[in-house]
């Protein structure tokens, strides 16, 4: 009767560990999202993401983010604006509706965490490293793209007025699966 | 009163009527909120004071007896209102505000109104010679 009462207690702690396990790395994207770019004359948000998040703070190797922002979603705070940032002059969105990105690899420095994926933008990938922190249910990422590296415009007349540098400004409140 | 005066009170008063109402409808028919830039308030301040600028050239120019240039006024005037319409073309709104492409067609017909009304009225507020 001990023992029968002992594999049950064990297998109970089992069970509602995988369940602990399992609530620590699947989260789900919550409402109030922001993707912000900003450079010199150009400055909006995304205001769509879809993604699957995968991440544990005890066992980053077996995290993964993929992540995917509807590029027709881009607010400039001006229309006319939106609608050039969406022609075949800038994100071509009929032919590249979306942003992505794929991690492949994950690490931890004392500060921050930084994940390694592929970045896809205007049909280009390009691998890239992104700095990033997680605290009260948030990711939160601040870094910086050559918007030539994915040849999203270009320098020839008026758009040289736009930093070929781009800074983005990421915020991702999540809550666990 | 100055009739130049009154006439410039009479045409901001209703450009500011016509302003409001132009707002609300458009609003209410788009299903679009821009109250962060132009509300009643704004819009009704704004609308006064249009007319009473234009007035404001009219009595300057009726106290240096120039009162031929009043239609070198207003040209000028129809210049400045065409010249105004940059702005909110150019804009760039809170990015909060959803359907930023509808702004321009809510703000600049109201550019036009302080002096498509102020010169309507003018037939009212002729001076005897």
């Amino acid at each position: 009767m001990k023992t029968t009462t002992q594999f049950t207690l064990a297998g109970l702690i089992l069970l509602l560990s995988a369940f602990t396990l399992n609530n620590s790395i699947n989260w789900e994207i919550s409402q109030g999202h922001s993707i912000k770019f900003s450079g010199t004359d150009a400055e909006g948000i995304f205001k769509t993401m879809t993604g699957d998040i995968t991440f544990d703070e005890s066992n980053i190797d077996s995290s993964q983010f993929s992540f995917k922002i509807d590029v027709n979603s881009i607010n400039t705070g001006n229309g006319m604006k939106n609608k050039h940032a969406v022609s075949s002059k800038w994100f071509d969105a009929s032919n590249h509706p979306s942003i992505q990105f794929e991690s492949n690899k994950f690490s931890k420095t004392d500060k921050e965490y930084l994940v390694t994926g592929l970045l896809e933008i205007h049909g280009i990938e390009k691998e890239i490293t992104i700095p990033f922190s997680f605290i009260n249910n948030s990711f939160v990422a601040k870094f910086s793209i050559n918007r030539l590296d994915y040849k999203v415009g270009n320098t020839k007349g008026m758009n040289n007025k736009v930093s070929n540098e781009i800074k983005l400004d990421v915020t991702i409140p999540v809550t666990s699966k | 009163m100055n009739k130049t005066l009154l006439h410039g009170i009479v045409a901001g008063l209703l450009t500011a009527l016509a302003s409001i109402s132009y707002l609300m409808l458009y609003e209410s028919i788009l299903y679009v909120d821009f109250s962060q830039i132009l509300n009643v308030g704004s819009v009704g301040g704004a609308s006064i004071i249009s007319g009473l600028l234009i007035a404001a050239g009219y009595l300057i120019l009726e106290k240096m007896n120039k009162e031929k240039w009043k239609g070198g006024l207003n040209v000028l005037i129809i210049l400045l209102s065409f010249l105004s319409i940059l702005g909110p073309i150019s804009i760039s709104l809170p990015l909060e505000i959803d359907f930023p492409e509808l702004f321009p067609g809510l703000a600049i017909p109201m550019h036009f109104f302080p002096a498509l009304i102020f010169f309507g009225l003018q037939p009212f507020f002729l001076k005897k010679t």
